[in-house]
């Protein structure tokens, strides 16, 4: 190697002050072994070039000297040189700048890639313009440069850098010092980075001021929300700052408070919600978020939609008192709380209003949301009335009639126990032969016979007769009905009388209820209209309505017809009576219309009314009525025409009694009876139904005239398919063939194959089962090698032994005499032995001379249930990343291609996985039982999809210990999801079938319970939770004691809700799962 | 029902009685649902064992006193069997037929059933189990809850059970003909057995049985007003509500309200209790620790009763 120009080189330097020349010798040893002769020549050279840019340039040749030496560690020759120049350009600029790179230097370049370097130099230079004060900033990015890209992608910096420049040309102060803030904050942001960068550069541009404050409360507020969500969060405070909101900061505060309030479910929905109000006014969407936490606390998610709705409405109308609405300052916005933070959702007391209606009825009843019933389509349209088909109960929604949840509460029980009434006193089991039991005489036949040979005559032209002169009709209640000229009339007064007599019977049969039920009556009765206003035939419709609800004094009689009244009263207090049945409310309701259809239907003058008391109109009596009828029937002939009126119409209904549908319950009951029983007689065709639903006055079809017939027809198909009845000339394809199961939109599964188990699956929304939800397959598992289990013991050879000492200890208990005993099997020889002599001593003898077994007698069986879900293959020694399922796709074989693609990198391992230790854990642990006799099943499951539920057979309960199940554990591996609450309930179904006292069951799991439909439902996400809940204390109640381990260190999150008091363990040391498998086992069994 | 026993002396009162001497004295409250005892005079008569099945607390036991109180009456004619011993004379106001009751557990073995040896100043003695007691006596033989019993309970009932009528008493080696006035009867209850425990055929085929369950609503308001000193309405109320409770048996309840828990419910009342409280710590707690299901049958409660 020459010397030469290294010596010319030196002289150069020289020229320097001596620092210079002090630090290349220095760097010089240094360098020399990583540089050829002739790169270290390039290198040295490059220092004098820095050092001759301008006069103090020497300075950053001295820097530029000191960090070669560890620069050069890090890059090979070509980068290295491309490096120093960034330095040569930069000193060119300012010396000060080029030291600060260089002395941050050594530690990027170990950090970023070389093709980044420039760029990151770059960045520093575009800080810097010139200024004392740019030189500065600039010189503390390059400071704070090694921390960011250590910890932030090489974008991420770029995005912050021009986010600095962009703030230095407003203030260089605050731009240092949010670079210094920025330093510590951005590292600790996930995925939300790029979007609080958005944000403050969307900030920077108008109210830059903000920015520093941003970077100050946004770490701490951005804990608060949901990992999820924190970017759409963000991206919201961007969007809030491009239409010029200010306070920034403040939303970020206010916004993360409030969203930390809420569970972490609902907030992506509040956040669909601001993002839906900035649409309309984004003013609006700080005051929303800064009430939200103040609203959630009065009422319900859903109920905020309400509330939420209502302010979006008022916005467009009038933005101000919008603004005050979400703000909660406006009158509107609080009474609208105050309603609906007192009213009741039907879903959150269903299951007490379905059981109370079962104890009630002693049926099995169902409740349903009255929506539900009208979606069927099959006659019932009102969606706020309750109602009830014979077989379910259909209540409204929600109720908002009180400012108090209790009274609420009670309204729904009044109406579900009138419901109920129409069940229990048989409302629906109108029968026209069977007697009356208050009406003495039976005038229907009288009426029939009239009618019917009105009919025949009728008939006789069209040439259609009835032998028995009998009308015909499908139900009986169609019977009575078909007696009446005015079938609205009469359906009218029935439903009246009906619901006077349930209405009676029940403040008899329930005390208890009889003050609510009186107050709601009351409030009904505040609400009818005004009798005076009404023609004369519905004003005794709803006299009568009045006296059903209880109002007898005070009533506007119609002076001319004050006989006709207090007949009607007789009527009507007949059925106050609690021997009174349905087929009274028939009689009554014949003779009511007997009256009235006498009358002609005109309005009275006004003062044709007094107010009369009809508490005691005196009993009923046929002779009086029939004098009555005698005498209308006598003017109305006199009188010539059949005296018109205006035409009746139907009173207003009485809200908490609901739709009562008699002929339609019937008609449904008759129906599905005739289905069940084929072959006998013939049935209703479609044409028949169609007919007896347009003779039906319960339908009011609010079609055209014209399209009744179209209504009709639809409604007798609905009708039908709710009775199961084929429609006749129904073809595949028509909605009537095999129905399609394979979405998780689709009804019921079926088990196709030997071996697949179909189960229900508990909807907590809906606070029921979904009948036949789940698949389950019941696979064996394949055999592999034993090596495995083989190599299992013998690595634990020292635990199994341990392990299996402790088992051992329970088994001699067992049969264990034990000696001493008051009181036992037979004789202890040797205490009576001692006893005897005592006597003979005359000393009290011990009188303890029984042996007798132990009595516990050990006889367990045990279910063990593998996880097997993919996430199993995660390894241990590398940490646990969180399962993110959430992108994970809802289409089954996206699902499929989505889990091998997560399961490939993992394929090829050398560290050990959660299921390793699942698998190690499971082969000492049947070493253990093996030694203690208990009988045990260990299955594995896992599955995609509810129509696939995994069952794997690693040991069937009632298979023997055998080489084979040695080789199936070889076979463990991770498969796809976890739908936990039907593999559990297959679970149940093995240990059901044992007779053992204790019954056990252990789950072993990594992690929440995961499926396609099962865990990702939006905002659901705590369904399959609930539903593993419910699967637990399903077993629980089969005398099954459930017990769940899991490795899942997040585990406490989720297993006390999914637990509740039943045993769980989170293992926080998954290399412990070995020995505290076996051992928690004994604990549970000992 | 509810007499404040109150001695002189303010001492506590109680008798004592040897367990083949203990004879049903007073006439127990019963009210026949059906023709029970009719069926349970004519198999006693003919030396037929009886089971009697039903849910808890629906009066089986109460039954079988009634029944041990109606046999033993003076009026009671007791048929001889042929060639069994003559008809006793019936003194006015003798009542002969005792009552053994045992209640059956899991421990409960053959030789608790049969005797043992014990030990005496000076040696052994044989002690008579109350089932020998029973059978030497002549007594009804009462196992409740048979089922829970050991296996080994089976060796004895079986050939006490059919014609032979005999007490094998294996440790004595003697054999044991009962009495004529003999009978056993045992009980069950078929709703809280697991297959398991469920009585072999061999066994059961040896009985006839009689069916109890909850008795109708209007029956059982008698029952409770008698039992519980309750008035009319209340009694009724609580029957109607006993009703009502029992439709969620298969709901969720395991086991429905049974009388006894009505009229515990009604002698709360009596003391004063209000209804809805009385309800709620006699019956509805009593019956489930689901809180869905207890507010369910409270509604129901507080529907019945003001």
């Amino acid at each position: 190697m020459s010397n030469a120009p290294f010596d010319e080189l030196e002289a150069e330097l020289a020229k320097f002050p001596p620092a210079v020349l002090d630090a290349y010798r220095e760097a010089l040893e240094a360098m020399e072994t990583s540089f050829s002769s002739e790169e270290l020549l390039l290198w040295a050279k490059e220092g004098t070039a820095i050092a001759g840019q301008t006069v103090r340039s020497w300075e950053s040749a001295v820097e530029y000297y000191r960090v070669c030496p560890l620069v050069a560690r890090s890059l090979a020759f070509p980068s290295f040189m491309q490096w120093a120049r960034c330095g040569t350009y930069l000193s060119q600029d300012s010396p000060a700048l080029a030291v600060s790179f260089f002395k941050a230097s050594p530690s990027i370049v170990s950090n970023l890639r070389p093709q980044y370097i420039p760029r990151w130099a770059g960045l520093g230079r575009s800080l810097y313009k010139g200024t004392w004060k740019s030189s500065t900033l600039s010189g503390r990015f390059f400071e704070v440069s090694p921390d960011l890209i250590r910890n932030l992608p090489f974008w991420d910096v770029e995005v912050f850098a021009s986010l600095v420049e962009a703030l230095s040309y407003k203030s260089y102060d605050v731009a240092v010092e949010c670079l210094t803030l920025g330093k510590d904050v951005l590292p600790a942001m996930g995925r939300e980075r790029e979007a609080f960068l958005a944000m403050c550069r969307a900030l920077s541009d108008g109210n830059w001021r903000e920015v520093k404050s941003c970077f100050e409360v946004a770490p701490k507020a951005l804990q608060q929300i949901d990992e999820g969500q924190t970017s759409r969060f963000l991206k919201l405070g961007e969007r809030l700052t491009k239409v010029g909101i200010r306070d920034t900061a403040r939303f970020l505060t206010d916004g993360s408070l409030a969203l930390g309030q809420i569970p972490q479910s609902s907030q992506a929905h509040i956040l669909d919600l601001c993002e839906g109000l900035l649409a309309v006014t984004p003013e609006a969407v700080p005051c929303f978020l800064k009430s939200l936490d103040g609203v959630m606390h009065r009422v319900t998610i859903n109920q905020l939609d309400t509330w939420f709705h209502h302010g979006v409405q008022l916005l467009k109308d009038n933005p101000e008192s919008g603004i005050a609405f979400f703000k909660v300052e406006s009158n509107t916005s609080e009474s609208l709380l105050e309603t609906l933070s007192s009213s009741l959702e039907l879903e959150r007391v269903k299951g007490i209003v379905r059981l109370y209606c079962r104890a009630l009825s002693g049926t099995p009843i169902e409740v349903l949301n009255t929506q539900e019933l009208v979606r069927r389509n099959i006659g019932w349209v009102d969606e706020d009335t309750a109602s009830t088909d014979g077989t379910k109960v259909f209540l409204p929604p929600v109720v908002d009639h009180y400012q108090d949840k209790a009274q609420n509460f009670s309204w729904f029980k009044v109406v579900a126990t009138h419901q109920v009434g129409h069940l229990e006193f048989g409302s629906f089991d109108y029968d026209f032969s069977r007697p009356a039991l208050l009406f003495e005489e039976e005038r229907r036949y009288a009426l029939e016979r009239e009618r019917g040979a009105e009919q025949i005559n009728e008939d006789v032209l069209v040439g259609d007769v009835e032998a028995d002169g009998q009308m015909r009709s499908y139900t009986d209640i169609g019977r009575l009905l078909s007696l009446f000229d005015d079938r609205r009339l009469a359906f009218d007064l029935f439903t009246v009388l009906e619901d006077c007599r349930l209405d009676y019977r029940i403040k008899v049969e329930y005390p208890g209820i009889r003050q609510t039920a009186m107050d709601v009556q009351g409030d009904t009765l505040s609400r009818r209209p005004e009798v005076e206003d009404l023609p004369l035939q519905e004003a005794l419709v709803e006299l009568l309505i009045r006296m059903s609800l209880d109002q007898f004094n005070n009533l506007p009689i119609p002076v001319d017809y004050h006989e006709e009244a207090t007949i009607l009263a007789q009527i009507l207090h007949v059925l106050r009576n609690e021997a009174a049945n349905v087929e009274d409310t028939g009689e009554a309701t014949l003779r009511a219309y007997e009256i009235i259809s006498r009358l002609e239907n005109e309005t009275q003058p006004e003062d044709q009314w007094e107010p009369e008391d009809m508490e005691e109109p005196g009993d009923f009596s046929e002779e009086e009525f029939q004098s009555l009828l005698d005498k209308l029937q006598a003017s109305q002939d006199s009188s010539g025409d059949a005296g018109e009126g205006d035409p009746y119409d139907s009173p207003e209904p009485v809200d908490y009694r609901g739709d009562f549908k008699p002929e339609m319950v019937q008609l449904l009951t008759k129906l599905q009876m005739d289905q069940n029983q084929q072959g006998e007689g013939e049935p209703l065709s479609q044409e028949m139904l169609e007919q007896l639903l347009q003779d039906s006055a319960e339908l009011e079809l609010d079609a055209e005239q014209g399209d009744i017939n179209n209504s009709t027809s639809t409604f007798a198909q609905n009708i039908m398919k709710e009775a199961g009845v084929p429609p006749p000339n129904s073809q595949p394809g028509q909605g009537y063939g095999p129905l399609l199961h394979d979405d998780d939109q689709g009804g019921e599964l079926e088990a196709r194959e030997p071996k697949a188990y179909v189960y229900d699956e508990w909807d907590f929304r809906a606070n029921d089962y979904k009948p036949r939800w789940c698949v389950v397959k019941e696979k064996s598992l394949d055999e592999g090698d034993s090596a495995f289990y083989n190599d299992a013991l013998k690595n634990y050879s020292t635990l199994l032994s341990h392990i299996k000492r402790q088992f051992e200890l329970i088994m001699p208990e067992t049969f264990r005499k034990i000696y001493r005993m008051v009181d036992g099997e037979d004789i202890d020889l040797n205490a009576a032995l001692e006893a005897a002599a005592d006597i003979r001593m005359k000393v009290p003898p011990d009188e303890k001379i029984y042996w007798r077994r132990n009595k516990i007698e050990r006889n367990v069986s045990v279910v063990f249930l593998l996880d097997m879900s993919a996430s199993t293959a995660e390894a241990i020694d590398e940490g646990r990343h969180t399962v993110d399922d959430r992108d994970a796709p809802d289409d089954p074989v996206e699902y499929m291609v989505w889990l091998r693609r997560r399961r490939e990198g993992l394929v090829r391992r050398h560290y050990k996985r959660i299921i390793d230790l699942e698998k190690e854990s499971t082969a000492l642990l049947i070493q253990a039982l093996e030694s203690i006799g208990d009988n045990y099943g260990i299955y594995g499951f896992s599955g995609y999809g509810r129509e696939n539920v995994e069952f794997y057979v690693i040991k069937d309960i009632e298979e023997n210990f055998t080489e084979r199940i040695k080789r199936r554990i070889d076979k463990i591996t991770p498969l796809h999801a976890t739908r936990m609450g039907s593999a559990i309930r297959h679970a149940i179904t093995k240990l059901e079938n044992q007779d053992s006292p204790t019954k056990i069951m252990f789950l072993i799991s990594d992690g929440r319970p995961q499926d396609r439909g099962y865990s990702r439902e939006g905002v659901e996400k705590e369904y399959a939770v609930h539903d593993t809940h419910m699967a637990l204390l399903e077993a629980k109640r089969k005398d099954i004691t459930p017990f769940c381990l899991t490795v899942d260190k997040a585990g406490h999150d989720y297993l006390k809700e999914m637990c509740g008091d039943m045993g769980y363990e989170v293992l926080g040391d998954i290399w412990a799962l070995p020995e505290r498998l076996p051992m928690l086992y004994r604990q549970l069994t000992a | 029902m509810v007499e404040a026993v109150e001695s002189e002396q303010n001492e506590p009162q109680f008798k004592e009685y040897a367990i083949e001497e203990f004879l049903v004295r007073s006439e127990p409250y019963y009210r026949p649902v059906g023709d029970e005892t009719e069926l349970f005079t004519a198999a006693y008569n003919q030396h037929i064992p009886v089971l009697l099945k039903g849910p808890t607390g629906c009066g089986k036991t109460r039954f079988v006193e009634y029944m041990a109180w109606k046999l033993g009456r003076p009026m009671t004619v007791v048929r001889p069997m042929d060639g069994g011993r003559p008809a006793q004379e019936l003194n006015e106001g003798e009542v002969r037929v005792p009552l053994v009751t045992i209640a059956c557990h899991e421990d409960l073995t053959a030789s608790d059933l049969v005797g043992r040896y014990l030990l005496d100043s000076d040696g052994t003695r044989w002690i008579d189990g109350p089932m020998t007691r029973a059978v030497k006596a002549g007594a009804i033989l009462y196992l409740d809850e048979v089922v829970e019993a050991r296996k080994d309970t089976t060796v004895l009932i079986h050939p006490l059970t059919d014609h032979r009528r005999i007490l094998p008493v294996e440790k004595t080696g003697q054999i044991i003909e009962a009495d004529d006035r003999f009978l056993l009867c045992i009980s069950y209850n078929p709703h809280y057995q697991s297959a398991l425990k469920d009585l072999k055929h061999s066994t059961r085929q040896r009985f006839i049985s009689v069916e109890f369950d909850y008795p109708p609503a209007e029956i059982e308001a008698e029952i409770v007003k008698k039992e519980s000193g309750c008035n009319d309405d209340q009694a009724s109320a609580l029957a109607k509500l006993g009703e009502k409770v029992r439709n969620l048996r298969d709901h969720g309840l395991a086991e429905g309200a049974s009388t006894r828990l009505l009229i515990y419910a009604g002698r709360l009342m009596t003391e004063g209790i209000p209804p809805r409280r009385a309800c709620q710590v006699a019956i509805v707690w009593t019956l489930t620790d689901e809180p869905e299901l207890q507010r369910s049958v409270e509604e129901v409660v507080s529907s019945i009763f003001e």
